[in-house]
């Protein structure tokens, strides 16, 4: 009648602990992957070092890197500050999107003369506000009707899409080159909104996402409206009771989340692609962020560190092409990645230990009376 | 009592050195415990005292960390409430283990091998409409369990053990939902069982209900067995101090001095439940300054509503509530609680506290927004510190450390830090509701001594409780809600269990009882 | 005209809806335990490629039904380990899932000396009848014009009906999805329910992507299945988690998935990517008005699912 182990809840998990469950499960992966290029006839050896290689090998790689972490960087904030609060939005891909479509719809429409500053400033929060209000399709019902958000925000995904596609591929909107005869293309917008570049491809679009990182970090741990925050994404029940008005809350926190991912996509229209091209922006970028957020254990400022090797495995998909090995490849790891995480999860909110013996002596008056 | 002859028959269950723990912290330890056969065996002790662990190992939900279990003089090792349930083992938990959205046949039928692979509705319906009227326990087989009173869900729980044809049956505290009338009927039905050669484990910390119902009893204290008796033999007054370990006199109110003005006035009040029903049904109370009311009822008859409806959690769509003169009917949360109402809900974790934010967090959860916990839109996390040491200082919470969340500490330690937070901020109305269930003996006592000290400060106190011991030790003046209505009004000096039993199962007090 | 119009659209609704039906129900047993399956996407795809895989090496498309079969099921012990073993967050494991499988899928489809990628499939699933009782005016192509994976859906839908609703194993399931600890306590096994029925959940997702790549577009690409799989998670919803109601919701989403053949045989000018939304638009307006308010309880999910459970709690 003996037990062996007994599995409980932890009070508080090391630091350490939860800074090995990440790196771990980026090293178990790694495995998970050799395996299945070992059992194609491939070299894993070879692979894995031609994408160190192509991430971080040479300036030109680096940035590129960077350039991939950028959006996820924003991605992965907008799913982390939505899902901290149990908000499911795996709209991401959809808010990014419509953010695309908001900022290039602003940029083809402003002047040409309009300064730069300016420009930049109205194409970039039009990315925001963008994402915003194709989250509020979801986040609005959720709030007053109960509608569950993950059904939702995952078919505006796909709506969000055939409209962009629609826009571009499938009509002649405003969005459309007029000049572009030989195939559909995204219209590009005004020079002056163009975010400027300053190490090979990589531009200003990093900072403003490295920024929007560290105010979330910031507005949840240091501000009175974070604790709020922090208390309805504990506990519905207990915020109601401490006067906080819920349903604001979670729409509040649905609508940035939009916001940040809306802003992922202006980055990407006024940064390296300079219009919205449907194909540039139909990456999975979305997804990829989830991934982020959750291995980065919805911490916004180690985002930006797991969006840098995201960054840097995204990036090396093309480049194993070019040795025979599919991209796909890439999208195996991120996958086995996140599943490990997920499962280590469990080693940080739980731990294993032997039963022991009770050490305390009865207390002095037991009796025991004949029966 | 008749005398049972001292049975050569092995026990029906017999404990020998079993220890249980959880998270580091023993429930049972060294216990060695024997259920004879056909016997009503109580098991006595304190809230914590390891009752239902104990009663859980037996019944297969918990596996013991060492021991042994014997059925009938054999060893057996259950692995699952599976095993246990096949071996003739059947336990009515405190927090009834019906499934809400299926119906009673259904419910009998779950889990039950007798029942064939094809599922027959009607063949079902016949057989648990047969069984319960063969233990005068008559119940509807096509309802669905949420559709039905708690009574009535405690006697389809009974059927189901009774349809496995259970030798042994363990209840566990079932008098808590149940009037004293219905728990008269629950005894008659225990000892007919016990009649039939089933054997019966009774789970209680009331003495009176061990006292009448039981043949043995064995005594329970922080995890270990510490006494031993036939029940006709035991005294209450060594049964008890067996129980709590020394002669503990729980505090209870001294006549009060000076009652002051009314500061809640709650008239006509009509609050909708979650099914869209009228839980509280145009009731009024009055509560003054420096008085304590209680309010007992049998748990659902509209207490959490009115709370709730008063301190603007739930909505109110007739009558009005009244603070010192300001109208403040269907005001939003934040608002009641600046005018100075403080509420100590039911559920503690999950409402009254967040379970996953730290101690000095859960302290500060309605004042965070005030200096000095905030400056402007930003926190200062040093108040949060020195407020929340004062605090657990002063109210003697224990097992706090820096960032571990609170829904580790024990029940009775999660109350204490509850009742800081809501007695030291600004307010002139406290509401408690079973502010000690659950808590050990040493928990309760401060948790009491601290409501009295709230009326001795002039604060109008409103206590809804369902346990009569407590509201009659705290208590003014006793009110019964029933059906969302006040049926009766008594001063403390009038009231005794039995007039708020009658009230509280719904007879008015001009009917013959 | 307009008649030939219709059945076009019938037989092409059953056509695309059947995939889509398979992974639909599979989906319901593994909600109807209480686990939510969000790599439903995933499995059909390791589903397609591995029934691909099969019948390409064999010959034989019953053999890539089974292979199809066994892909999803594997992939879906993954989840069922991380939400009933571990009790980590299943929204998080599926996605997880579902990238893992999408990876894995057009790996497979590309990888080695000979990729399978752009080669048509050595068998494909066609009608059983082409003559004889499929010849019937209407009826004949409606109930006796499909091929065989089209029969299976139907046997697969009734039995789970059956299955859930009128037999004890059935009872069982629906219980552990409402309230695993009643049911642990009336004696079931929560976990192993949970995990079989995760399993048949795959399994199902996996067929459902081998019809695409075996029935409907028999040659392999990196994704014969579009969206299916997520769209299965949703007609989950909109069939109140049941099989009967999941076959029809499906059919409505095949007819509309072609309303743009549709309309062009009707010479309707509708551009075709605003078609291609119009399916999820009528989801997302259906989720609305289904689920809001009073009506969740009676059409409502199973009370604890998404929600992990852990047997010895404090």
């Amino acid at each position: 009648m003996t037990r062996r182990l007994i599995v409980e809840p932890r009070g508080l998990a090391p630091w350490w602990l939860k800074l090995l469950i990440p790196i771990g499960s980026v090293f178990a992966a790694m495995v998970v992957g050799a395996f299945f290029l070992a059992i194609t006839g491939n070299d894993w050896v070879e692979v894995y070092q031609k994408m160190a290689d192509a991430a971080f090998g040479s300036g030109r790689g680096f940035a590129e890197t960077l350039v991939s972490a950028t959006p996820l960087i924003l991605t992965g904030v907008a799913a982390a500050i939505a899902f901290k609060m149990l908000v499911w939005n795996i709209g991401g891909e959809g808010q990014l999107i419509f953010g695309a479509i908001t900022a290039a719809g602003v940029g083809i429409w402003l002047s040409g003369s309009t300064p730069p500053f300016i420009a930049i400033t109205a194409v970039v929060l039009a990315g925001a506000v963008g994402g915003a209000f194709w989250a509020s399709l979801s986040a609005v019902p959720k709030v007053y009707l109960g509608t569950n958000e993950i059904i939702t925000t995952l078919m505006l995904n796909f709506i969000a899409l055939n409209f962009m596609n629609y826009l571009v591929l499938g009509s002649f909107s405003p969005w459309r080159d007029p000049e572009a005869t030989q195939f559909p293309q995204g219209r590009p917008i005004i020079e002056n909104a163009r975010i400027p570049e300053f190490f090979h491809r990589l531009d200003w679009g990093l900072f403003i996402a490295i920024g929007v990182a560290i105010i979330a970090w910031f507005v949840i741990t240091k501000t009175r409206s974070g604790f709020e925050y922090r208390i309805v994404g504990d506990s519905f029940d207990a915020a109601r009771y401490a006067g906080i008005k819920v349903p604001k809350k979670v729409l509040g926190t649905f609508l940035a989340s939009g916001a940040a991912a809306g802003l992922a996509g202006s980055i990407l229209v006024a940064g390296i692609l300079g219009k919205m091209d449907p194909r540039s922006l139909d990456l999975g970028l979305g997804f990829t962020g989830i991934i982020v957020a959750a291995l980065a254990r919805l911490n916004p400022i180690a985002i930006i560190p797991v969006a840098i090797l995201m960054g840097a495995l995204n990036n090396a998909g093309p480049a194993l092409q070019s040795i025979g090995v599919p991209s796909a490849t890439v999208r195996i790891l991120q996958g086995a990645i996140l599943l490990f995480a997920v499962g280590g999860e469990f080693l940080i909110l739980n731990r294993i230990r032997r039963p022991e013996r009770p050490t305390e002596e009865a207390p002095a008056d037991a009796e025991v009376s004949a029966a | 009592m008749p005398d049972r002859p001292k049975s050569v028959a092995p026990p029906a269950v017999e404990l020998r050195d079993m220890d249980k723990s959880f998270y580091g912290v023993f429930a049972n330890a060294d216990v060695n415990f024997s259920l004879a056969r056909g016997e009503v065996h109580a098991l006595l002790g304190e809230n914590g005292a390891g009752k239902s662990t104990l009663c859980s190992v037996i019944a297969g939900l918990y596996r013991p960390d060492s021991g042994e279990m014997l059925m009938d003089g054999e060893p057996v090792a259950f692995k699952s409430p599976k095993d246990a349930l096949a071996a003739g083992v059947g336990m009515v938990y405190q927090h009834f283990r019906l499934v809400a959205n299926l119906t009673v046949a259904e419910n009998l039928a779950l889990g039950n091998p007798e029942v064939g692979l094809r599922l027959s509705q009607s063949e079902l319906e016949a057989e648990a409409r047969e069984l319960g009227e063969r233990y005068d326990f008559p119940v509807d087989p096509t309802a669905r369990i949420w559709q039905l009173s708690v009574g009535q869900q405690q006697r389809v729980e009974i059927l189901k053990m009774l349809y496995r044809d259970a030798r042994i049956l363990i209840l566990d505290e079932p008098t808590a939902v149940l009037t004293p009338q219905e728990g008269q009927a629950l005894f008659r039905a225990m000892r007919t069982l016990a009649e039939e050669g089933r054997s019966l484990i009774f789970v209680s910390h009331k003495l009176h209900e061990v006292k009448q119902v039981s043949d043995r009893v064995t005594v329970l204290r922080e995890g270990r067995v510490v006494g031993e008796a036939n029940t006709a033999d035991a005294e209450p007054r060594d049964l008890a101090r067996m129980m709590v370990g020394k002669d503990l006199e729980l505090p209870t109110r001294a006549p009060n001095e000076s009652i002051g003005e009314p500061v809640l006035a709650v008239k006509d009040l009509v609050v909708v439940d979650d099914r869209g029903l009228d839980a509280v049904d145009g009731l009024s109370i009055t509560v003054n300054a420096g008085e304590v009311v209680g309010i007992a009822g049998v748990s659902g008859n509209g207490q959490r509503e009115l709370a709730q409806g008063i301190v603007g959690l739930m909505k109110v769509t007739g009558g009005s509530v009244n603070l010192s003169g300001k109208d403040i009917t269907g005001t939003s949360v934040l608002r009641t609680i600046r005018a100075g109402i403080a509420y100590v809900p039911q559920s503690r974790l999950g409402m009254g506290l967040a379970p996953g934010l730290d101690t000095d967090d859960n302290l500060a959860l309605k004042q965070f927004r005030e200096a000095p916990y905030s400056n402007g839109p930003m926190l200062s996390p040093k108040a949060f510190k020195t407020k929340g040491a004062e605090l657990i200082e002063e109210f003697d919470v224990r097992g706090v450390r820096p960032g571990l969340p609170i829904r580790l500490l024990s029940g009775g330690n999660l109350q204490k830090a509850l009742i800081a937070r809501e007695v030291t901020q600004d307010h002139c109305v406290l509401i408690a509701r079973s502010p000690t269930r659950g808590l050990d003996v040493g928990a309760t006592a401060t948790v009491r001594e601290e409501i009295l000290a709230e009326r001795d400060r002039g604060i109008a106190v409103l206590l809804i409780s369902e346990d009569l011991d407590e509201l009659l030790a705290l208590s003014d003046r006793l009110l019964v809600i029933y059906e969302g209505k006040i049926v009766g009004q008594m001063p403390a000096s009038e009231a005794t269990p039995e007039r708020l039993g009658l009230l509280m199962s719904g007879h008015s007090e001009e009917q013959p009882a | 005209m307009n008649e030939s119009v219709l059945m076009l659209t019938v037989m092409a609704a059953i056509g695309l809806g059947t995939g889509i039906v398979f992974a639909t129900v599979g989906e319901i047993l593994a909600e109807r335990a209480g686990v939510l399956n969000l790599g439903v996407q995933g499995m059909m795809l390791v589903g397609a490629v591995m029934g691909f895989w099969a019948t390409f090496e064999t010959g034989n498309l019953w053999l890539g039904v089974l292979a199809a079969l066994i892909a999803g099921a594997a992939l879906s012990v993954i989840h069922a380990f991380n939400s009933v073993t571990l009790g980590v967050s299943q929204i998080v494991s599926g996605l997880a899932l579902t990238i893992f499988g999408t990876g894995l899928a057009a790996f497979v489809g590309r990888a080695g000396a000979n990729p399978l990628i752009g080669e048509p499939s050595r068998a494909e699933f066609t009608p059983i009848l082409t003559d004889g009782l499929a010849d019937l005016p209407i009826v004949g192509p409606l109930i006796f014009g499909h091929d065989a994976l089209v029969y299976l859906s139907w046997i697969v839908v009734a039995t789970t009906s059956y299955y859930l609703f009128r037999t004890r194993p059935g009872l069982t399931v629906r219980a552990v999805g409402e309230d695993p600890a009643s049911a642990e306590a009336a004696g079931v096994n929560v976990s192993t329910v949970r995990y079989l029925h995760v399993m048949a959940g795959g399994a199902l997702a996996g067929l459902g992507g081998a019809y695409f790549s075996l029935a409907l577009v028999p040659s392999w690409q990196d994704n014969p299945i579009g969206p299916a799989g997520w769209i299965a998670i949703a007609l989950v919803i909109l069939a109140s988690w049941r099989p009967w109601r999941a076959l029809w919701v499906a059919y409505l989403f095949g007819a509309a998935g072609r309303l743009n053949f549709t309309f062009q045989t009707l010479e309707i000018n509708v551009p075709a990517n605003l078609l291609a939304m119009l399916p999820f638009v009528l989801a997302i307006i259906a989720m609305i008005v289904l689920t809001s308010g009073k009506r969740a309880r009676l059409l409502g999910a199973p009370a604890a699912l998404g929600i992990p459970y852990f047997r010895e709690e404090r």
